[in-house]
């Protein structure tokens, strides 16, 4: 602990105001929110509640059931390493790989490119999930196929934006921990919007420091009975954000209705590739069979994503769903709301 | 040799065999006790012994700082180490996929040869067998290892309250090094396997003479998986500050990038040692001055807080779990 | 989400730039950032940098408390 993180740690541990609710809409400050031990130390009236951050969690499980579809018909599926083991109705990518198909991890969707480059004769599908983070990404691949020529790569698109669904968790806490790296994408007027809806936030880094400075300036603010929208991450989040990848996104999809598995569809959520870029969309090149979405029986995680219930209040939690055999949403991805507080969290309910 | 890759003809028993063992195994592992007989002819002068094997499958066989051959007469002889047993005698089982390339074997070999001579112990038996392309990857390498006990019993049963946590250098080289070998998702960092044979650095630790409790190598699954073991072993609390954990800054580098944690990363050549607190620093002081133990810190101490689980110390502060490790690393991006 | 990496530029090639992280270096696009020179420090992320980074985390952190409380500086 150097003296600054100290002062705000001591600072947020000594608020003795009404209880307020944060909730955090990005897998990755869930994570460290526990790993760093923020969760550890903030006082029990200032209350941490793990939203609908993480893109793996909150894609529909049907999107790994035409994946593994995909994989069985001998296409080179391939894909970030967070989705290798969620459990479709068929099985994981895990499995389906054991079972011989050929599933790669990529560190980025142009690696993806550079495979299908490589193997002309095959077809290669990138399976793109995440945030407005990863859409420029996922969107430089599609461009970048494109400018080779490619006939033999297409994205199986399943990304996601957060604006509206801020909308929909409206109430679930009194200001969100808005995600750093989806801001430095979109940059603040989004937040400026949601606060004319009298929706609050500040926008977080990664940092202990930065954290604990964003949860300082929330906990203040709601003090004061302000509404608000801070940039707490200006060395990475400019105003404006990043507009060239805005553009890109832009050029190469539009947004379209998204089902958020454990909340279900929200309008405007999803990005669809648009049809001058047909020819690298996975669902228009191959026809791959609709699945049913199934959600498991006594599977709570659409509560959980809400904010309405706590991981430890759900009864499969820790019994029947756990990281190795992961029942829901909140669990399957290693930043789930569910995973993070199997992992971390039960430190504060064993006492 | 003349020949330039393993054929199925050197596995079938018959004079290409006797011609790749003497020509490859012999030549690497000569030693008054090498034998082609049967088995070899032993004297140990105590019934104290200690014996274990391991099967060494990893690919590729060559990564940066090591190769399979190393790293399987390292582990036998870390193993071993682990429950104060000088390295004695070892024997390797070579399954050799047809096609594979003879110099690399010879490699191989010549590394195995190394490090077994670095940890005072002799190859004196071995088995070569070859498949079919296909079925096996390269080389499969099983070893088994005999030595005799030079210190008291140790083990996650005999861990106490009070014991301090050393671990002998930095985590997670050998987890790094395999990716880096493997492709590295692109990246490229200067770090070596951590692959060693660490006798001589337990011998160090045994002769200052204080008590020890358990010592434990960090192979898959890395530091986390040690500690996770012994707390359940125990039944007690493992209890590590974060920042005392040594890990290389390009380890770091790396791993970040990929969104792995080091402490799960593979070791191959790192002890956990758990030690009464008052004997700890002497420990510290005899490990540092090893070939391979300059890094050694003290990393926690083991309490009755939390039975079986390990607990983390943060840079705030603040006491997270550590979860054991489950199913394979994958990096990640969110 | 998401799993972002601050690495300094140690090279600008046409359309992708060299990080360096800790010692561990990667190429990556850099189709989405303008004006970045050697030496700069640039979040990335899957393969893209995706901003550039503009102060170190100490000022950053002293610039918000001090706007957050009114603070003169």
């Amino acid at each position: 602990m150097n003296a600054e993180t100290d002062a705000l740690a001591r600072g947020l541990k000594g608020y003795d105001g009404p209880e307020i609710r944060i909730m955090e809409v990005c897998g990755t400050h869930t994570h460290e929110n526990y790993r760093l031990g923020i969760r550890a130390l903030l006082p029990d009236k200032i209350k941490l509640i793990a939203g609908p951050g993480c893109p793996v969690c909150v894609t529909p499980s049907t999107f790994v059931d035409k994946a593994v579809w995909l994989a069985q018909q001998g296409v080179t599926v391939c894909t970030f390493g967070d989705l290798v083991r969620v459990p479709g109705a068929a099985g994981s990518l895990a499995a389906a790989r054991a079972g011989g198909g050929d599933i790669r991890i990529c560190y980025s969707p142009l690696d993806a490119v550079d495979d299908a480059a490589s193997q002309p004769g095959k077809q290669t599908v990138f399976l793109a999930v995440g945030f407005e983070t990863t859409a420029p990404a996922n969107c430089l691949a599609i461009k970048k196929a494109q400018q080779a020529g490619l006939r033999n790569f297409s994205l199986l698109c399943a990304c996601k934006t957060m604006e509206q669904a801020y909308y929909k968790l409206r109430g679930a806490a009194d200001a969100f921990l808005y995600p750093g790296h989806v801001s430095a994408i979109t940059g603040m007027d989004v937040y400026r919007r949601l606060l004319k809806e009298d929706i609050s936030g500040a926008v977080a880094g990664f940092t202990a420091a930065e954290l604990l400075t964003a949860l300082t300036v929330i906990t203040e603010h709601l003090r004061r009975g302000d509404k608000f929208a801070v940039n707490c991450y200006t060395r990475v989040v400019a105003d404006d954000g990043n507009p060239a990848a805005r553009k890109l996104i832009a050029e190469v999809m539009e947004p379209c209705g998204a089902v958020w598995r454990g909340i279900g569809p929200i309008e405007g959520s999803g990005l669809a590739i648009r049809d001058s870029f047909a020819d690298y969309d996975a669902e228009k090149r191959f026809s791959i069979p609709e699945p049913e979405e199934k959600e498991p029986a006594g599977c709570r995680c659409g509560t959980v994503l809400r904010g309405e219930c706590a991981p430890h209040d759900c009864p499969l939690f820790g019994k029947t769903c756990t990281p190795e055999h992961p029942v829901g949403a909140c669990m399957v991805s290693g930043e789930g709301a569910c995973a993070a507080a199997y992992k971390y969290g039960r430190l504060q309910n064993v006492g | 040799m003349s020949d330039e890759i393993v054929t199925l003809a050197h596995g079938a028993g018959g004079l290409q065999t006797r011609e790749l063992i003497e020509k490859v195994f012999a030549k690497a592992f000569a030693g008054p006790r090498f034998t082609s007989d049967d088995a070899a002819l032993l004297g140990l002068g105590t019934d104290k012994i200690a014996l274990t094997t391991d099967g060494f499958v990893v690919s590729p066989a060559f990564f940066p700082g090591g190769d399979i051959g190393k790293l399987s007469v390292c582990g036998t002889v870390n193993d071993l180490s682990c429950m104060c047993a000088r390295p004695r005698y070892l024997t390797c089982s070579f399954i050799i996929e047809e096609g594979f390339d003879m110099s690399s074997l010879e490699k191989i070999a010549s590394s195995m040869a190394d490090a077994a001579r670095e940890a005072g112990a002799e190859i004196v038996a071995g088995d070569t067998k070859v498949v079919g392309r296909g079925q096996c990857q390269g080389v499969f390498i099983t070893t088994a290892g005999v030595g005799t006990l030079e210190g008291g019993k140790t083990g996650g049963a005999f861990v106490r309250e009070g014991d301090a946590v050393i671990v002998t250098g930095d985590v997670g080289r050998q987890g790094c090094a395999i990716l880096i070998a493997r492709g590295g998702y692109g990246i490229k960092a200067d770090i070596d396997s951590d692959c060693a044979p660490l006798w001589n650095l337990v011998k160090a630790a045994i002769d200052t003479g204080e008590e020890i409790h358990a010592v434990r190598d960090a192979t898959r699954g890395g530091l986390a998986t040690v500690l996770s073991e012994i707390a359940e072993q125990s039944g007690l609390c493992v209890e590590i500050d974060e920042q005392a954990v040594p890990v290389d800054e390009k380890v770091k580098g790396f791993c970040g990038l990929l969104g792995l944690d080091p402490m799960y990363m593979a070791c191959e050549g790192r002890m956990v040692i758990f030690a009464p607190k008052n004997g700890a620093e002497k420990l510290l002081r005899a490990v540092r001055a090893t070939k391979y133990g300059a890094g050694a810190e003290i990393i926690g101490e083991v309490t009755r807080s939390l039975a079986g689980r390990v607990t983390v110390r943060t840079a705030l502060g603040a006491k997270r779990l550590l979860a054991p490790p489950s199913g394979e690393l994958l990096p990640r991006i969110c | 989400m998401c799993v972002g990496l601050p690495g300094r530029v140690t090279e600008i090639n046409d359309g992708s730039l060299t990080v360096n992280v800790s010692g561990a270096e990667r190429e990556v696009s850099a189709e989405l950032l303008e004006k970045i020179a050697v030496g700069d420090y640039v979040m990335i992320h899957a393969g893209i940098a995706i901003a550039r980074i503009t102060a170190e985390e100490a000022e950053e952190t002293q610039d918000i408390l001090g706007e957050l409380y009114g603070l003169e500086r």
